[in-house]
C-alpha cells in the first residue's frame, strides 16, 4: 500500500516537473506582459538541442552532419549550468525583438505570429540536424536505481529531476516574494499603467521575468530531452499539454501553474495504472472539464481572460 | 417595355464604365458565375493547360485544394466574420471524415448519404463542443478546442480502435453509383474529360460553388452583420440587446458543418479516414492557409489553402530548395501576420485598387 502510494507518487512529480518548468515562463509572460507566446515551446526545443550540443558530441543528420560528430562534450553538469544561462540570453533578446512590437497589438495576432515563429524553429532545427530523434547519455551519478525510504526503489535520475524542478521553483517563488524586481512585476500584473505612473519603469522587470521564464523553458529542454527522445517536434509535443496546465491553473498564477502541474501529473499516472489507453487523453479530458467549471481556471482571475 | 430602356442606357453608357463594374463585382450572382466558372476551368488549368501546368500541378492536388477550399471557407467562418480563433477545426474535419467512413462501410456508400451523415455528425459533434469552448475567450477559447481536438485524436488512436482502426484509419471506403448513374471515378467522355477528367471532380466542384453561395449570403445578410460586430466589440453587441451567446453558437455550427461537409468529401476522394484527419496539426494547417490568403475576404481561405497546397505537393519535391517548403510557407505567414494582417488576397486587391486609381485618373 505504502509502496504504491510513494511509486504514485514520485511518478507523478516526475512527469509534472517538466510541464510545470515549461508552464511557468509562459503563465508569467502572459500574465504580466499580455503576451501570448507560443513560441515558448521552440525555447524547449532550443534548450534540449543546445544541451546536446553543449553535453556531447553527437552523431547527427542534416547539414550540420557533414561535420559530426559534433560538440563541446564538456559533460552533463556543465550542460545544466550553462543551457539556462544561453537561454535566458534568446529569451532577451526574443523579448526585445519579437514580444516588445506586438505588446500593443491584438492577442490574435500575438498567438499567430509567435506560432509561425515557433514553426520556423522547428523547421530551422530540423534542416540543420535533420528529423532524426536523439537522446541523451546520463552520466554514472544520475542512472541506476535509490531506494527512497527504504521501500521502494526509483529512477535515480527522475529524483534529481523532481530535485532540481523544486529548487527553481523556490527560487522563482523567492525572487517574486522577497526582491523589489519581483514586487513591481506582481504590482504589474496587478495594474501595469499604474505603477508605470508611480515612477517604476516597468518594461525592465517584465522584460527579465520574460528571459527567465526562457531559462525555465531551456532547463525543461534539458531535463525533458534527458527523460524522452529529442527531435524537432518536441517543441509543439511539449507546448500543448503546458498550455493546459497554465490556462487549468489560471494565467499568470505561480501557485496555479504549480498546482494543476501536480493535477496533471496525478492525473497521468493514475490514468496510466487503471486504464493505460486513456492516459494521454485524460490530460485533456481533464482540462476541459476544469475550464468547463471554472473558465478562468482554478487561480485566475477574470480581468485576465479578456 | 422596360426592355428597351435598358438597352437605350447600355447605348449611351461607355462601353465599360468602374461603376457597373463596382455594382457586378458586388453582387451575389457575380460571385456564384465566377466561382463556377473558375471551378469549370481550374482543374485544366492547373494540371493539363499548356502553359500554366509548366508549375507541376496534378490533377488530384486540384481536387484536394477544392477541398481543403472548402474546410478553409468553413473554417474562416468563425475566424474571419466572429473573430474566434478555434485551434481544434481538425475534430469537425476530421470527425466528418470519421463519420462518413463509417457510414459508407457499414451501412450505405451512396455519396449524397454520406456528405449528409458526415456533416450531420459533425454538427452533432460541434452542438457539444461549441456549448462548453464558447463560454471562454479569445485564447482560453483557442486552448480548450484544441484541447478537445486533441482529446478526440487521443480516443481515436487507441481506447476506440475498433471503430476507428487507430493507426491504421479505416481502409477500403467503397462509394456507390452517384444517383445510381455512375461512380465517381468513372472518366468524362471526350472533351469534358479534358476538362474535368472524373465525375468525382463535378461533384466536388459543386458542393464548393454551393458552399461559396452559402458563405457569401451568410457574409452579405444582416445575420453575418452582427458576427462582424461581435468581432469588433462583443460587449457593445450585447449591449443593444443582441444575445451574444446565440450568435456565437450560430456561426460555430456553420462553420463546424462546413469543415465536416469538406472531411466527408475528404473520406469519398481519398476513400480512408486517418488519425492525421484529427491530429492537432490538421487545425493548425487551416489557420495558416486561412490569414495566409487573408481572413478578411471570402476567397483568401481558398488562396490560402491553393498556396499551402501547392508547397506542400509539388514544391516539397523540388530538388534542394524542396525540403525546406514548411519553413518558406513560415516564414511567409509570419511575416504576414507580422507586417500585412489582410493576407495575400488583400495584397492583391489593394495592388489592383492602385492600378484602377491609376487608370481612372
Amino acid at each position: 500500500m505504502i509502496e504504491s502510494a510513494i511509486r504514485f507518487v514520485y511518478l507523478s512529480l516526475s512527469i509534472a516537473s517538466v510541464y510545470i518548468l515549461v508552464a511557468i515562463g509562459f503563465s508569467i509572460a502572459y500574465g504580466s506582459l499580455k503576451f501570448v507566446n507560443m513560441a515558448h515551446g521552440a525555447l524547449y526545443l532550443l534548450g534540449a538541442y543546445i544541451g546536446l550540443f553543449i553535453a556531447f558530441e553527437p552523431t547527427v543528420g542534416g547539414t550540420l552532419g557533414n561535420y559530426s560528430p559534433i560538440g563541446l562534450a564538456l559533460g552533463f553538469t556543465a550542460a545544466i549550468v550553462l543551457v539556462p544561462i544561453i537561454l535566458f540570453g534568446i529569451g532577451v533578446v526574443m523579448e526585445r525583438l519579437i514580444a516588445k512590437p506586438f505588446y500593443e497589438r491584438d492577442m490574435l495576432d500575438q498567438l499567430l505570429v509567435t506560432f509561425g515563429i515557433l514553426i520556423i524553429i522547428q523547421e530551422l532545427v530540423a534542416v540543420l540536424v535533420g528529423r532524426g530523434g536523439l537522446s541523451y547519455a546520463r552520466p554514472d551519478w544520475a542512472t541506476g536505481a535509490v531506494s527512497v525510504s527504504g521501500i521502494v526503489s526509483a529512477s535515480r535520475w527522475r529524483l534529481i529531476v523532481i530535485a532540481l524542478t523544486a529548487l527553481f521553483l523556490i527560487l522563482l517563488y523567492a525572487f517574486y516574494k522577497y526582491t523589489d524586481f519581483g514586487l513591481a512585476v506582481r504590482a504589474g500584473t496587478e495594474d501595469a499603467e499604474m505603477v508605470e505612473m508611480l515612477g517604476i519603469k516597468i518594461s525592465r522587470p517584465f522584460a527579465l521575468i520574460f528571459a527567465i521564464g526562457a531559462g525555465y523553458a531551456g532547463l525543461a529542454g534539458i531535463l525533458g530531452g534527458s527523460i524522452f527522445t529529442v527531435q524537432p517536434e518536441i517543441g509543439l509535443d511539449i507546448l500543448i499539454p503546458a498550455l493546459l496546465v497554465v490556462v487549468m491553473g489560471g494565467v499568470g498564477s505561480i501557485t496555479g501553474t504549480i498546482l494543476a502541474g501536480l493535477l496533471v501529473g496525478a492525473t497521468f499516472t493514475a490514468t496510466a495504472s487503471v486504464y493505460p489507453e486513456m492516459a494521454t487523453a485524460s490530460i485533456f479530458l481533464l482540462a476541459i472539464i476544469v475550464l468547463s467549471i471554472k473558465p478562468s481556471g482554478l487561480f485566475g482571475t477574470d480581468e485576465v481572460v479578456a | 417595355m422596360s426592355q428597351e430602356t435598358v438597352s437605350e442606357q447600355v447605348d449611351e453608357a461607355p462601353l465599360f464604365s468602374w461603376e457597373s463594374w463596382d455594382r457586378i463585382k458586388y453582387s451575389e450572382g457575380f460571385v456564384f458565375a465566377a466561382t463556377t466558372a473558375f471551378v469549370l476551368l481550374w482543374s485544366w488549368l492547373f494540371s493539363r493547360a499548356p502553359i500554366t501546368s509548366e508549375l507541376g500541378g496534378y490533377h488530384s492536388l486540384a481536387t484536394t485544394m477544392l477541398i481543403w477550399g472548402i474546410f478553409a471557407l468553413g473554417f474562416n467562418l468563425l475566424l474571419g466574420q466572429t473573430g474566434l480563433l478555434s485551434f481544434g477545426h481538425a475534430m469537425f474535419w476530421g470527425g466528418g471524415g470519421y463519420a462518413a467512413a463509417i457510414f459508407a462501410i457499414h451501412i450505405s456508400g451512396d455519396p449524397i448519404l454520406v456528405l449528409v451523415v458526415g456533416t450531420l455528425f459533425t454538427l452533432l459533434l460541434a452542438v457539444v463542443t461549441g456549448v462548453i469552448a464558447l463560454r471562454l475567450h479569445a485564447v482560453y477559447f483557442a486552448i480548450i478546442t484544441l484541447a478537445m481536438g486533441q482529446l478526440l485524436y487521443y480516443l481515436a488512436t487507441s481506447p476506440l480502435r475498433p471503430i476507428t482502426g487507430g493507426r491504421n484509419g479505416l481502409t477500403g471506403v467503397q462509394i456507390e453509383q452517384l444517383f445510381g448513374i455512375a461512380y465517381l471515378q468513372e472518366p468524362l467522355p471526350g472533351v469534358f474529360g479534358e476538362l474535368w477528367v472524373n465525375y468525382e471532380y463535378l461533384f466536388i466542384a459543386l458542393v464548393f460553388v454551393l458552399v461559396v453561395v452559402f458563405v457569401n449570403r451568410v457574409r452579405k445578410s444582416p445575420y453575418g452583420l452582427i458576427f462582424r460586430a461581435i468581432r469588433e466589440n462583443e460587449r457593445r453587441t450585447s449591449f443593444v440587446g443582441l444575445n451574444v451567446w446565440r450568435y456565437k453558437f450560430a456561426a460555430f455550427l456553420m462553420s463546424a458543418g462546413i469543415a465536416g461537409l469538406a472531411g466527408s468529401l475528404y473520406t469519398i476522394e481519398s476513400q480512408f479516414a486517418g488519425l492525421s484527419s484529427l491530429y492537432w496539426f490538421t487545425s493548425g494547417e487551416v489557420v495558416i492557409m486561412s490569414v495566409l490568403g487573408g481572413v478578411g475576404s471570402l476567397f483568401g481561405p481558398v488562396l490560402g489553402a491553393i498556396l499551402y497546397l501547392y508547397f506542400e505537393g509539388v514544391v516539397d519535391g523540388v530538388a534542394i530548395i524542396g525540403r525546406y517548403w514548411l519553413l518558406m510557407l513560415a516564414v511567409v505567414f509570419t511575416a504576414i501576420v507580422w507586417a500585412y494582417p489582410d493576407g495575400i488576397w488583400g495584397m492583391i486587391k489593394s495592388g489592383g485598387a492602385k492600378v484602377r486609381a491609376k487608370l481612372e485618373t
